[in-house]
């Protein structure tokens, strides 16, 4: 009758609740205004590791147009642009293997960590330029 | 003509008591969902997820497979749900009596868990699926085998009850409610009862269809076999069913095996008394519905059928038999 | 009383974490014959290599599965690495071991909580489930990811094992050597999980052999079989692994569900030794032969022949044939082996005799990894038909097709190995 498990599952339940918590504990009436709501009182997402693979950022102003990066992405998720001789990178097809910011010779590739990236504009995943990265930005 | 008049005003008057199970039976299972959850370290439902469910459920569609017999898949949900209903008519909630306690009896609600376990294996065969088919066909297996210990533990109460001289009528769950069974008898009497109480504790998992014995529902072999084509409203009662099944075998036992009351404990009585009795009744159900339905059900997996019938009838019957000759000696003896 | 009649258990199943079929004849509760009907979740990942280098095949082939996708990136790397001759550094391989020990334990974490959700045992379940954190989250802060890590890459490795890192790792050692054992008394000291599990879904040894299985199913049935002992590959050389068989541990094998469990649990123990040994021994130097990507991608494309990788993983052997052609960036044709393939063949064995509630747990029992298995669907789109080839039918389209392939006609021997 009382088998091992019995203390183990009286024990587990005084003690923390080990799943981490949804964003909302009740579903809202619009799911897209919260999400856009900065101030909206949601549980904080867990935080990533250092290593986090997240969105690539490019800049457009340091690459050379070398195309390696094309030809090592697995997913087929840069486009060459043969006038500017730049790229342009669908984050939507991205398998975030880092890949490409390990062969980049400029480095101007860079993975973020952010990883929310899914919205409904098929154009918000296609990144163009985003600047400088932060850390040369500040040197 | 008079009896006839007095019963419809009987179960006018019971109205508000099964108001107030359905309410309750719905909290528990949300409770149980809540602790059984804690149990595994997650967060659960809200208390109230069950009470949500039936609104939504109620709300939708009933959907009859084409292979179904029509009639029967209809009815069953509701039959069940009846049969299940009465019960709680026939079991006395603290110091009040049964609100039906002279029409029937404890071989009645015996008799009427059966009934809304066969009426939900009905409904499984009318399905028209194979899984389905499965379920109920399990359903009835273990109903066969939990039937013969429980009637075991019923009948022999009842005649310890009735040779003791406890106050009522031969049979009725009253006896229990007034006089604590556990002082009435010897030391041999005692060691009876544990018998027949864990025995009892042994069958409410095959009544239920939880803890390990939730053969006939079994998700990740036949699919929740029984109820895999019901939806809507139909699934409503069935799942209402479900909880209020899991509150009238707490109840039963409760009113049973836990006589203990505030009153009797202060020794004082009168109307005041009789309410916080009735709440204290239902506070005795929810620890007696924790203890032996939630943890039954979170520490154990699941058995295979044939492994359950063998356990009713070879182990839990032999405790059952064995609490009933203790017994017997204890009230021959004296 | 001997009407039977058929029931499915999948495609879509609870019980069932992939795709597949098993179409049931029962009797009563008792199975007296069973089909198992795979196809629901083929990809073509093979067709797809053909159109990418092999760079870009290390990230597809870590797709093929998500439980054992580091195992089957080692094996195509191995293969290509075996064909165009590359040398690993010690500490890349030993990085490369103790990934693969890594992924053996939420591997087989993961197996144990789903073995015991089919039996119905929630709690151990979600006991087992929260477990898997910790290594999971040790894999999330080594590789940055938590399923798909992209660690290795030709010639080594891509990330260090820190100092940091290093004391995550002995952490997460001491936490399971702590907090393992408990769940392993669970489950197995449990009379509702003996009654489910002991004499369920057996699998002889002599059956074990005939039907080829690998793995721990294998050893579950008493074979000591293990490529970490019999062909050591990486660092595993070095440790000495032996391979853990039941007759060991509880003096007979029975080969059924329950000594499948408990091989794969004492293999977490083993995992754990083989961890600490790792991070004991871990040499210094660099853990990538060749950093720069461009050199290693020219290389390869220069690189001409067919290579094998073989390795064990936590399902059982996984086996990877590649093949390069010179001048070619893209891969020429390349072959996965999971190690579902070779124990799906043990399902019909292990049902006979079983009733409808193990059927589910059987299923479970080898580990699947339909997504890992399914590498080839006959269908005819013109005419709306799949089909079912029998063996000769089979070897004599696939003899003709890698004629077409050209080129293999003369160099290529059958279970040869790489040439030249």
């Amino acid at each position: 009758m009382i088998t091992r498990i019995v203390p183990q599952l009286l024990k587990q339940l005084f003690s923390r609740v080990a799943t981490n918590p949804f964003p909302a504990v009740h579903m809202p009436p619009s799911l897209t205004e919260v999400m856009n709501n900065p101030d909206a009182p949601l549980s904080p997402p867990v935080p990533v590791g250092k290593r986090f693979r997240g969105r690539l950022s490019y800049d457009r102003s340091k690459c050379i147009g070398c195309r390696l990066c094309i030809k090592v992405c697995p997913a087929n998720a840069t486009e060459y642009l043969p006038g500017e001789k730049k790229i342009v990178i669908h984050n939507d097809r991205c398998c975030f293997c880092a890949q490409c910011t390990e062969i980049c010779p400029v480095k101007c590739l860079k993975m973020g960590s952010e990883y929310m990236i899914s919205s409904y504009e098929r154009r918000a995943n296609v990144v163009t330029d985003t600047g400088p990265a932060p850390e040369t930005r500040q040197a | 003509m008079i009896s006839v008049f007095i019963l419809f005003l009987k179960i006018f008057a019971g109205m508000p008591l099964l108001a107030l199970v359905v309410l309750l039976a719905l909290l528990f299972e949300g409770a149980d969902r809540i602790v059984n959850a804690k149990m595994q370290r997650r967060y659960g439902p809200p208390l109230l997820q069950p009470v949500y469910d039936i609104l939504k459920l109620m709300g939708k569609e009933n959907i009859v497979p084409r292979r179904a017999s029509r009639f029967f898949f209809m009815t069953a949900p509701w039959l069940t749900l009846v049969t299940t209903l009465m019960i709680f008519l026939y079991i006395p909630t603290g110091s009040f009596p049964p609100v039906l306690g002279t029409e029937g009896d404890m071989v009645l609600i015996v008799y009427l868990l059966a009934m809304s376990g066969l009426l939900m294996a009905v409904g499984g065969f009318a399905s028209g699926n194979p899984l389905a088919s499965i379920g109920a066909g399990r359903e009835i297996t273990l109903m066969m085998s939990y039937e013969f210990p429980l009637a075991i533990v019923v009948c022999t109460m009842a005649w310890v009850a009735h040779r003791l001289g406890l106050p009522g009528e031969p049979f009725s769950l009253e006896p229990f409610a007034a006089v604590s069974v556990w002082k009435a008898v010897g030391k041999t009497g005692v060691m009876g009862l544990i018998c027949l109480f864990l025995s009892l504790v042994l069958v409410v998992p095959g009544e239920l269809g939880k803890g390990p014995m939730d053969i006939p529902e079994a998700k990740t072999e036949i699919l929740d076999g029984l109820i895999i084509e019901y939806s809507g409203v139909n699934l409503a009662l069935f799942k209402l069913t479900f909880a209020l099944r899991s509150f009238a075998m707490a109840t039963f036992m409760t009113a049973l095996f836990v006589p203990v009351s505030l009153g009797s404990l202060l020794g004082v009585s009168g109307f005041i008394v009789a309410i916080f009795d009735f709440i204290f009744f239902w506070a005795k159900v929810l620890v007696v519905q924790m203890i032996f339905v939630t943890l039954m059900r979170t520490m154990f997996g699941r058995l295979k059928i044939w492994q359950a019938s063998q356990f009713y009838i070879m182990k839990v019957a032999g405790l059952s038999i064995a609490g009933m000759i203790l017994l017997s000696i204890d009230v021959i003896a004296r | 009383m001997s009407t039977t009649y058929t029931i499915p258990v999948g495609p879509v199943h609870v019980g069932l974490k992939e795709p597949i079929t098993a179409w049931l004849e029962l009797e009563g509760e008792r199975i007296v014959n069973a089909r198992v009907r795979p196809g629901a979740i083929h990809r073509g990942i093979e067709f797809m290599a053909r159109e990418r280098n092999p760079i870009q095949v290390i990230y597809l082939s870590e797709r093929i599965c998500g439980i054992c996708s580091f195992s089957h990136v080692i094996c195509f790397i191995r293969a290509v690495e075996d064909l165009a001759q590359m040398n690993v550094p010690v500490r890349g391989q030993y990085i490369r071991s103790l990934v693969l020990e890594l992924e053996r334990v939420h591997s087989h974490l993961l197996w144990s909580g789903v073995a015991c959700y089919t039996i119905g045992f929630d709690s151990a379940f979600h006991l087992g489930m929260q477990m898997r954190e910790r290594v999971m989250d040790v894999l999330e802060l080594l590789s940055g990811n938590r399923v798909n890590y992209g660690v290795a890459t030709f010639g080594g490795v891509r990330w260090d094992v820190t100092p940091e890192l290093e004391k995550a790792l002995r952490g997460m050692v001491r936490y399971y050597r702590q907090e393992f054992t408990p769940f392993r008394e669970i489950v197995m000291e449990d009379p509702v999980a003996q009654a489910r599990m002991r004499n369920v879904g057996v699998l002889t040894r002599d059956e074990a052999v005939r039907y080829s299985a690998v793995g721990p199913t294998a050893r579950a049935s008493g074979l000591r079989i293990d490529l970490r002992k019999s062909s050591p590959y990486e660092a595993y050389a070095d440790f000495d692994v032996e391979p853990v068989v039941p007759q060991d541990y509880f003096g007979e094998a029975h080969g059924d569900v329950l000594d499948r469990f408990a091989v794969r649990v004492l293999e977490v123990y083993q995992s754990l030794d083989i961890i600490e040994k790792i991070l004991d021994g871990l040499p210094e130097g660099p853990f990538v032969e060749e950093a720069n990507l461009n050199k290693v991608m020219a290389s390869l494309k220069k690189a001409d022949g067919t290579g094998w990788g073989i390795i064990e993983a936590p399902r059982g052997d996984d086996t990877h044939i590649v093949s390069l052609k010179g001048g070619v960036d893209n891969v020429l044709w390349w072959k996965v082996r999971a190690p579902t393939y070779a124990n799906a063949v043990s399902w019909p064995i292990m049902f006979r005799g079983n009733e409808l509630a193990d059927a589910p747990l059987i299923i479970n029992s080898i580990d699947p990894c339909i997504s890992c298995m399914e590498r080839m669907l006959v269908t005819d789109e013109r005419e709306y038909r799949s089909e079912v080839v029998t063996r000769s039918e089979l070897v004599k389209r696939s003899r003709q097709k890698t004629f077409e392939l050209g080129s293999l006609k003369s160099k290529y021997v059958p279970g040869g190995g790489a040439e030249q």
